[in-house]
């Protein structure tokens, strides 16, 4: 009796061995049954953390789970856009699964709204951050110091890193897309204009990848540039944009964010690339970052993308000695940013369709579009921080220092152009701060208009600004005329154009 | 054009270039444990995707080395059909872990465009063995390797003897259900292999709607009244399309 009673025993002990290997099996099961909830019901909604044209994004609390997201609801009826544009930007954040990148959990059609579940991450996004730092303290000479920048910067570096290991390029780098979690977790948000690489996955995502291209501050001269080579550009446009987003950190605004999205093209072309200093106002206004600090952004500014050094490579720059740890970020970002009350009630002001981004044509002109494309993240604040052009700047505290005289307005130039088809040119004018000259000069710089035609806009700009009435616009003969073969019409704008309030 | 290729923590392996049999081979033993489940899972998933991304690597290269020759290539390929070693990934994909599934929805992808002269003898392959692409659809009823089914499918229907045994399949009639499956991403990843299905092979896609004409335009009278909004506008939009080619003029009109 003694034999078989101690085999039992054995073979008992086995048995509960055996369980405790499949324990973290049973776990990693039980986990991955344990998906996120497709169902409205499943999820509560709570206050709006961010505002866009065609879609808000709540603070949620999903039931089944005991835990917070966020969810962006997206509005189809709205989404003029291809549903394959939504399509893969969902899809390119499903492809993800890294620290560093935003994390989504899932995707569902409630009415005609598409509800998408991600996390929450409640420290908003940089942009957020920089811009209560600017309202709330004295940011002259910097605003984020070296060591929060290269702790921000390695873990954006990380994500880039493995997002472009994925074939993918992100295309919109820029403080507003960075997002911060409580515990200080950085993660890249926004994936509304990335585009596949062409190694492997799937070829015929390569229809969808278009004209997209980011925002102007922001991106790279060859992307920029890309007029008739389509494969011209690759994952170092990601690299430009660090570099820039790192000036960003530094002093609060990109280089160039005080021009209108065209002459930001032309000053990235023609210029050498911006550094720190080429928005300052002063001398050694910046001092305060060191020269290993510089020669990162050096080193991502190199026109020549394939002298920018990989994410991979930079990663073993110097300057990330100095980086901390998520810890540093809760002390040095968290603590002093806006409360997501704060945001909340931001976000309830902000107004649909008053950011944008350029789009180049097939033909190779450059649209500006500023409705469709605000989309709503929480990073979504440069909606009403238009950081391309100070004179789309709405002031913060509106009320005062709209009295000072600093009047926007709102116009567009409505005129013909090479292909002979009627274009509008929307632009703001800030009383007291523009001249009529000096806008119809930039507009001939950005090649938008017949430098003939310069001087009768300036003129015709005055006139318009000049009268009491905005309803009425003005018509006027261009000086470049119209093309031998056609007949000048003045209702049909051929030989004319037309100057006109936007609102 | 620039191609990268990421590597992830993992031990070098050394300069020696391996041959196919040997990295087939090794490859196999590890997908034969791992569906065994003989060692722990993490093990097992450690050295699939390790294996995976020698694979991989072989085949579209990485910074440091160039992709391999093509008659190593057309080895390596041979090895694998030989080793059924396609339809084993396929048939383990849940269980490999997430980046591993991306690394093999790549090479599937990357074997099938190879060609040999005029011939694409991965085409030639799964044409025998076409349990390949019911797996690969049956994809779509689990979560977490929807989208590598997809892209591998969507790949497959590029060719057309492919195409046509999936459109001749009972299997086809699933994608009904798939496109409404409740994750959007899946729903809509379903649908753009549906829609490839029905509009790539155009002389294929008119005689399939033909012969079929009662089924399929039962089931899709469904899609197009569909409780889900992006269902019926995704499917009133393809069938636009079918309705305006000229190739379905005689069938649809």
């Amino acid at each position: 009796m003694a034999t078989p009673s101690s085999t039992t025993t054995t073979t008992a002990t086995n048995a509960t061995s055996n369980n405790a290997d499949n324990a973290p099996l049973a776990a990693a099961a039980a986990a991955a049954s344990n998906v996120w909830p497709n169902t409205r019901d499943s999820y509560e909604l709570r206050e709006v953390i961010g505002v866009g044209a065609t879609a808000t994004v709540h603070c949620a609390f999903c039931k089944p789970r005991q835990e917070k997201c966020a969810i962006k609801k997206i509005n189809l009826e709205k989404w003029n856009t291809s549903m394959d544009e939504l399509t893969k930007e969902i899809q390119a954040m499903s492809w993800c699964q890294h620290e560093n990148v935003v994390t989504y959990h899932t995707s569902f059609v409630v009415g005609d709204e598409l509800w998408l579940v991600l996390r929450l991450l409640e420290g908003g996004s940089l942009l957020d951050i920089l811009k209560h730092k600017m309202r709330t303290s004295d940011c002259r000479h910097g605003v984020l110091d070296e060591a929060t920048i290269a702790t921000v910067l390695r873990e954006v570096l990380k994500g880039l890193e493995y997002f472009h290991s994925n074939s993918q390029i992100h295309r919109d780098i820029k403080a507003g897309n960075i997002l911060l979690g409580e515990d200080g977790t950085v993660q890249i948000a926004d994936f509304g204009v990335s585009a596949w690489l062409t190694t492997g996955y799937d070829t015929n995502r390569q229809k969808v990848r278009h004209t997209f291209v980011g925002t102007p501050c922001w991106m790279a001269p060859e992307v920029m540039e890309q007029v008739h080579t389509d494969h011209g550009y690759d994952f170092k446009a990601d690299i430009w944009s660090l570099g820039i987003t790192a000036i960003e950190l530094a002093t609060g605004t990109a280089p160039y964010h005080k021009y209108p999205p065209m002459k930001v093209l032309m000053l990235t072309l023609q210029n050498d690339p911006p550094t720190l200093d080429t928005g300052a106002d002063q001398k050694d206004q910046y001092k305060a970052y060191g020269k290993t600090f510089r020669k990162l952004i050096t080193d991502c500014l190199q026109k020549d993308p394939t002298k920018r050094p990989t994410a991979t490579e930079l990663l073993k720059h110097p300057i990330f000695k100095k980086a901390k740890d998520k810890k540093y970020l809760q002390s040095t970002l968290i603590a002093i940013g806006p409360s997501l009350e704060t945001r909340v009630q931001k976000a309830s002001k902000r107004q649909p369709g008053t950011s944008g981004r350029l789009h180049r044509t097939i033909t190779g002109e450059w649209t500006w579009s500023s409705e469709e494309e605000c989309d709503g993240q929480s990073s979504d604040d440069e909606c009403q921080e238009k950081p391309l052009n100070k004179l789309i700047e709405v002031p913060q505290s509106s009320d005062s220092e709209h009295e000072s005289g600093d009047e926007h307005l709102n116009l567009v130039l409505r005129m013909r152009n090479s292909n002979r088809e009627l274009n509008d040119i929307r632009f703001e004018f800030l009383l007291g701060n523009d001249t009529p000259d000096g806008i119809s000069t930039e507009l001939v710089g950005a090649g938008l208009v017949d430098s003939r035609d310069a001087d009768v806009i300036a003129m015709n700009l005055r006139v318009l600004i000049g009268n009491q009435t905005r309803d009425r616009p003005v018509t006027f003969a261009l000086v470049s005329g119209c093309n031998s073969d056609e007949t000048p019409d003045e209702k049909m704008l051929v030989g004319y154009a037309q100057l006109s309030y936007a609102d | 054009m620039n191609r990268i290729i990421y590597f992830r923590n993992m031990p070098l392996f050394g300069k020696s270039q391996k041959n196919p049999v040997e990295v087939v081979k090794q490859i196999k033993e590890a997908v034969v444990a791992l569906e065994k489940g003989d060692k722990k899972l993490e093990k097992a998933q450690e050295d699939v995707s390790k294996n995976l991304l020698v694979i991989k690597n072989l085949l579209y290269g990485t910074a440091d080395t160039e992709p391999l020759s093509d008659i190593v290539v057309a080895q390596l390929a041979q090895e694998m059909y030989n080793n059924n070693l396609l339809l084993m990934l396929v048939q383990n994909l849940t269980k490999i872990d997430f980046e591993g599934k991306k690394d093999v929805a790549q090479v599937f992808n990357n074997v099938l465009r190879r060609q040999l002269g005029s011939r694409s003898p991965t085409v030639e392959h799964i044409c025998a063995k076409s349990e390949i692409l019911f797996t690969l659809i049956a994809g779509y009823e689990h979560q977490e390797i929807a989208l590598n089914c997809g892209t591998m499918l969507r790949e497959c229907a590029r060719y057309e003897a492919l195409a046509k045994i999936m459109l001749y399949s009972k299997e086809f009639f699933n994608f009904f259900r798939y496109v409404e499956v409740s994750t959007f991403d899946i729903a809509s990843d379903a649908f753009s292999t549906f829609k490839e299905l029905l509009t790539r092979h155009k002389p294929l896609c008119a005689e399939f709607l033909e012969i079929n004409y009662d089924k399929v335009f039962t089931h899709y009278q469904q899609l197009l009244n569909s409780e889900n909004y992006v269902t019926r506008r995704q499917s009133l939009k393809l069938l636009g399309e079918l309705l305006l080619d000229r190739h379905n003029f005689t069938v649809l009109v």
